[in-house]
């Protein structure tokens, strides 16, 4: 495909005096996993919403496949999988069952080896015959998934596909979602697990109030907003900043440790030595590379735990 | 269509695992009617009994309670003519008693050969609020009247000729079974799909069903389709009861069945459009309570609207069952296809509103 998968123009989506999307640019590229990343209530839902035909925009553009979401959806559906927030299966429906079920709708009669090899793809074979109700929350996650692949979809919409889940169960998710990559479908990824945007995306969004603040590749954004690596000297406490700072070299203390910031990967290896001839004496010493979590910190002024910003 | 014979058979897969829906679209009209069988329907018409103290015990007075058996309106239970009729009757919590006086057959025989000024009067006790103390009243006036046109040599000049409505001798159970047939038509799919509404809104089911091909018009055309399969097994199974146990001449006509089909359309969607409103399950069912509950009394399902006051039966004019209830007991019981036509009319124009109505209110769609 020649051009991008999804643009977006000036998107903007109000509830009364409430701002939810603001105003938003971006576009996804064919196989690409883009992923909108922010706390909860950025607007990353209504987005992904507006994108699946499920909201009207107040005003701008959302094209999906070069269509207007807003006249062409019954089009635009039939190339789309959605998996939505806080997905909940059928309770008396057995994954193989719902795959079938969710074939039909979209005109799609599986054979029972499809079924099969939809559900061997999420990894939910061992439990294709048990009660949805029956299944832990990250089984029915994947069934979720299997559900919204059964359309053979060239773009996935995942919103918060981890959200609830255990850190193993995470992990498999992760998988799941690089295997689907793997395969050439593109993927709309929303979250607020910064980790899992850095593990998974070819391009970030960082929202928040409605409005993107930071976006772009996630090694070009900590480069350029979070920066190389921190060496960090444990319990050398304030004569251990006046012996650094002698040698002309800047850091920070927090607490007891000492924080000392290369901006240059290949500067690491020459300021441990300098750090090694100063005469402190640190219980340890570790590098700390710069994560997705400090670009967050630097944009929004304030870190995030599990979806809600700190005070 | 195939995206709503699939619908239907997912959805009929869940209602079927669902034991609770299972039950009351099946299994509690079967109860209804065993339970309201048994009660009503011991040999057609019930016999009031009456209790008798004979204390002139002759021919004449014998004649007179034969006559009074002959009615069929009562059942002759003899008091000993040893007691106080009174205290008899409070001691053995008797609603009506009779008493014939000693002389009776003496007075009735003076009477005859024409004693103008003899009269001799029977004594009717009990609760006369009570209808069955009405009953007899009548009954003993009539035979009374009788009496007394005989011993004047008088003929009687007016009388009176039975034109039977039905065709079939009928119990109570085959005028009770099409009322039951109309509930389980209002109360399964009304109470099902407001339900449904609810659950699909709060748990996403809409939103979800949104991304597919699956229009909101085959999502209602398939719930329609799935609770018309159930109704007719429901009432293949009460009408099989109903043979069985109660041995019903009811039958199911051509006509009952599009009533059934029309009925079902009609409370699907009505409970569609309650669902626009709703927010939650438990919502949802107050308001199909207050909306089932009064319709499934006021509409006729368990008695005749004949017996309510005018007023209720100007309310029932307005409710959508009724015409199903009197359509069904005029094709299923009378055999008069034209009034259950005018029925089946009136549920399929009703039918059309609420559906449209829920086709177009029901979004799937966020704010």
């Amino acid at each position: 495909m020649a051009g991008p998968v999804i643009e977006v123009r000036g998107l903007t989506k109000h509830y009364e005096d409430i701002r939810a999307v603001d105003g938003i640019d971006f576009e996804v590229q064919p196989g690409e996993i883009f992923s909108l990343l922010g706390p909860n209530g950025a607007g990353k839902t209504t987005t992904v919403e507006i994108l699946e035909g499920l909201r009207d925009p107040t005003a701008g553009e959302a094209r999906v496949f070069g269509e207007d979401v807003r006249t062409a959806y019954r089009r635009i559906r039939e190339r789309v999988g959605v998996l939505p927030q806080d997905f909940e299966p059928f309770d008396r429906l057995r994954p193989r069952e719902a795959v079938g079920y969710w074939g039909r709708l979209f005109d799609r009669t599986l054979t029972k080896g499809e079924i099969s090899d939809v559900i061997e793809t999420v990894g939910l074979s061992s439990r294709a015959d048990t009660f949805a109700m029956n299944l832990s929350g990250g089984e029915k996650r994947r069934l979720g998934i299997a559900m919204s692949l059964v359309g053979r979809p060239e773009l996935l919409f995942l919103d918060e596909p981890t959200t609830g889940l255990d850190p193993g169960a995470r992990r498999e998710m992760w998988s799941l979602i690089r295997a689907l990559k793997a395969k050439g479908t593109t993927i709309l990824l929303t979250t607020h697990y910064l980790e899992e945007a850095e593990h998974l995306a070819d391009d970030v969004a960082i929202m928040n109030h409605g409005k993107i603040v930071v976006r772009g590749p996630p090694s070009a954004l900590i480069s350029r907003h979070g920066g190389g690596t921190t060496i960090v000297l444990v319990g050398v406490g304030r004569e251990g900043l006046s012996a650094v700072a002698a040698r002309g070299i800047p850091a920070d203390l927090r607490g007891s440790d000492l924080f000392v910031h290369v901006a240059m990967a290949n500067d690491v290896r020459t300021m441990l030595a300098k750090l090694a001839s100063i005469d402190v004496a640190p219980t340890e010493i570790y590098t700390k590379r710069a994560t997705l979590e400090d670009v967050f910190l630097k944009v929004v002024g304030t870190r995030m735990q599990e979806g809600v910003l700190a005070e | 269509m195939k995206r709503i014979l699939a619908d239907v058979r997912a959805f009929g897969s869940q209602y079927i695992r669902s034991r609770v829906g299972t039950f009351f679209a099946l299994a509690f009209p079967v109860i209804l009617i065993l339970l309201f069988g048994s009660i009503f329907s011991q040999s057609g018409s019930p016999q009031i009994p009456l209790y008798v103290q004979d204390l002139d015990d002759t021919q004449t007075s014998q004649l007179f309670l034969s006559a009074l058996n002959n009615t069929t309106v009562v059942a002759y239970r003899a008091m000993p003519v040893d007691v106080d009729f009174q205290e008899y009757i409070r001691a053995n919590t008797i609603n009506v008693a009779l008493k014939i006086p000693a002389g009776f057959e003496a007075d009735v025989v003076r009477a005859q050969t024409g004693d103008p000024d003899v009269r001799t009067n029977v004594t009717l006790a009990g609760d006369v609020t009570q209808s069955s103390y009405g009953i007899v009243a009548s009954a003993v006036n009539a035979v009374a009247t009788e009496f007394n046109l005989r011993l004047a040599g008088a003929r009687p000049v007016v009388g009176m000729t039975q034109a039977p409505v039905s065709f079939r001798q009928l119990g109570y159970i085959d005028l009770f079974l099409p009322g039951i047939i109309g509930f389980t038509v209002l109360t399964t799919p009304l109470f099902g799909m407001t339900n449904v509404c609810a659950e699909y809104r709060t748990r996403r089911f809409f939103k979800l069903l949104a991304t597919t091909k699956l229009s909101k018009s085959e999502w209602l055309a398939a719930k329609v389709v799935f609770y018309v399969l159930l109704m007719f097994l429901s009432v293949a199974i009460m009408l099989v009861v109903g043979v069985i146990v109660f041995s019903t001449k009811t039958v199911l006509t051509p006509m009952a069945a599009l009533l059934i089909i029309a009925g079902t359309l009609e409370f699907t969607s009505l409970g569609m459009v309650l669902g626009i409103f709703v927010r939650d399950p438990e919502t949802g069912a107050a308001v199909a309570n207050a909306i089932g509950f009064p319709m499934m009394f006021l509409a006729g399902s368990f008695f005749p609207l004949d017996v309510m006051p005018p007023f209720l039966q100007t309310i029932a004019r307005g409710l959508p069952l009724t015409y199903i209830n009197e359509g069904l007991r005029a094709t299923m019981v009378i055999g008069n296809e034209s009034t259950a036509f005018t029925n089946l009319l009136v549920t399929t124009a009703f039918a059309l509103v609420f559906f449209v109505v829920a086709a177009r209110g029901l979004s799937w769609k966020s704010k």
